[in-house]
C-alpha cells in the first residue's frame, strides 16, 4: 500500500489482480448490474490510488479497507438512482443470500465467522434490518416505510442491535 | 445474548453512519464531523471494520478484462511525493530548514493526545454537492494529521482545524495553501494552532476545490509568506482533497 501511495502503478496493478474479483462481487451484490458495477469498480481503484496514503495497517487489513471503499461507493451509486430504488414493498426485505452457506462459513476468516455468529445471535428481525441496511444503504426513513413501523422504533431496534453486536464481538 | 450497554450518542451515530442508515443531510453532517473530530472519525472507522466482514460472504466475480486499461487511463500522474517536490520548487528560502522543522513538529504532534477543538454548532449541509476532506500530514510522520479540513460546497467554505497544541510555535504562523492543477499555490490564509476556522472561499477558487487538489501548510513569519508566488517558509505537511 505504501508503494501505491508513492505513485507506483505496478503496485496498484498487483492489488487489482489480487482483489478485483472480490470487489466486483461486492459491487454486483449491491447493484445487481454489471455495467454500473464496472463503473463503480473503476472509481474504487482510482480512489485507492489517491487515498493509499491514508491506509493504516494497524487499524484494518488491506482487504477490509478496500472492500469498505467498494461497498461505500456502490451504495453511493445505488442512492444516486433516486428514491425509486427504495420503493420496494415489505416482502422484498428478504435477503436472498442473507444466511451464509456452510461451505462459505468454513472458508471465511475468523473475524467473519465471529461477525456472522454475533449477527445470528440477534433476533431475526434485527439481523435482517442490519443486513439490509448494510447491503443497500437504506435509510431509517425508508426502512420504517418498508416495514410499516414508526421511525423511532426502527431506530431503537438498530441501535440496540448494534450495541449487542459490539458486546458480542468484544466478548 | 445478554443485554449490552447502550452505545454513547456519538458512537451510535458513528455506527449508524458506518452502517448506512442516515439520510443525506445527516450523512453530510457526519462526514463534516469526521473531518473535524478525530475521535468520531476513529469510531466510524472502527465500525466500518466491525461490519466489513459481512462482505466476506459475497461471491467473487471477475470484471471484464478491459477494465484495468480503463482504470489505468484515469490514474492521475501526481502523488504526494510529486506535490512535495513542486512545493519545494516554489519555495524561495533555503531548503535546509525543512527536515528539521518537520522533525520537530512531528515531536510536538506526538504529544497531542486529545482533539483540541470541537465545533459546537452542527453545520447544516445540504445533500447536494461534493463534500471533500483532507488530512494534512507531515511527510516524516504520517501517523497523525497536523491539520484536518472539510470543504462544504454549499456554504462555499472550508473548515480547517489545527491539531497542533495551542501556542506551539512562537514568532511563526501557519499558512494554508491550495494546490490545484499546475497553478501556483494559492494562499487560503493563516490558521492558528489548536483552533478551527471557517474560510469563505472566493468564487474563482470554488472550481478548483476538486477531488485530487491538495492543501499544504507552511511555517511563515508573522503576517504570512513573503513571496507572492507561494510559501516562503518550510512546508510542514500536505494532504490531498478527496471525497469522503
Amino acid at each position: 500500500m505504501s508503494r501505491i501511495a508513492a505513485g507506483e502503478r505496478e503496485a496498484l496493478r498487483q492489488l487489482y489482480d489480487a482483489t478485483s474479483a472480490k470487489l466486483f462481487g461486492v459491487c454486483l451484490r449491491i447493484l445487481s448490474d454489471r455495467e454500473e458495477s464496472e463503473d463503480v469498480l473503476q472509481d474504487v481503484y482510482v480512489t485507492i490510488w489517491r487515498r493509499a496514503d491514508r491506509f493504516d495497517g494497524a487499524r484494518a487489513s488491506v482487504m477490509t479497507w478496500v472492500s469498505t471503499i467498494a461497498r461505500n461507493r456502490a451504495i453511493d451509486r445505488l442512492r444516486a438512482r433516486g428514491p425509486m430504488a427504495y420503493a420496494e414493498q415489505v416482502d422484498d426485505l428478504e435477503i436472498a443470500d442473507g444466511s451464509v452457506g456452510a461451505e462459505a462459513l468454513l472458508e471465511a476468516a475468523d473475524d467473519s465467522n465471529r461477525l456472522q455468529g454475533c449477527l445470528s445471535e440477534l433476533d431475526d428481525r434485527t439481523e435482517k434490518v442490519i443486513r439490509t441496511a448494510f447491503f443497500e444503504g437504506v435509510t431509517y426513513e425508508a426502512l420504517a416505510r418498508r416495514m410499516d413501523a414508526p421511525l423511532g422504533t426502527v431506530k431503537s431496534w438498530i441501535r440496540r442491535g448494534l450495541a449487542k453486536l459490539k458486546g458480542c464481538l468484544e466478548s | 445474548m445478554s443485554e449490552a450497554p447502550d452505545l454513547s450518542e456519538a458512537e451510535a451515530l458513528a455506527a449508524e453512519h458506518a452502517l448506512g442508515v442516515l439520510n443525506a443531510r445527516e450523512r453530510a453532517a457526519a462526514e463534516t464531523r469526521m473531518a473535524t473530530d478525530p475521535a468520531f472519525a476513529a469510531d466510524v472507522e472502527a465500525w466500518r471494520n466491525r461490519l466489513a466482514p459481512m462482505l466476506d460472504s459475497v461471491a467473487s466475480a471477475p470484471p471484464s478484462p478491459e477494465l484495468w486499461r480503463r482504470i489505468e487511463r484515469l490514474l492521475p500522474a501526481n502523488d504526494n511525493g510529486a506535490l512535495m517536490n513542486r512545493l519545494k520548487f516554489w519555495r524561495n528560502s533555503a531548503m535546509g530548514g525543512f527536515a528539521l522543522a518537520a522533525a520537530s513538529l512531528a515531536a510536538v504532534v506526538v504529544q497531542v493526545n486529545q482533539p483540541p477543538v470541537t465545533i459546537e454548532k452542527q453545520v447544516p449541509v445540504s445533500p447536494q454537492g461534493q463534500l471533500l476532506s483532507a488530512s494534512v500530514v507531515s511527510q516524516d510522520s504520517r501517523v497523525q494529521p497536523l491539520f484536518v479540513a472539510a470543504y462544504d460546497p454549499d456554504r462555499k467554505s472550508l473548515i480547517v482545524t489545527s491539531l497542533l497544541p495551542e501556542g506551539s510555535e512562537r514568532d511563526k504562523v501557519h499558512e494554508l495553501w491550495l494546490i490545484a492543477g499546475q497553478d501556483k499555490p494559492k494562499s487560503l490564509g493563516l490558521v492558528e494552532s489548536g483552533k478551527a476556522k471557517v474560510i469563505a472561499l472566493p468564487t474563482e477558487l470554488l472550481a478548483k476545490m476538486a477531488d485530487g487538489a491538495a492543501l499544504a501548510v507552511s511555517l511563515e513569519p508573522p503576517g504570512g509568506s513573503k513571496s507572492p508566488d507561494g510559501p516562503s517558509g518550510p512546508v510542514i505537511g500536505v494532504g490531498k482533497l478527496s471525497k469522503l
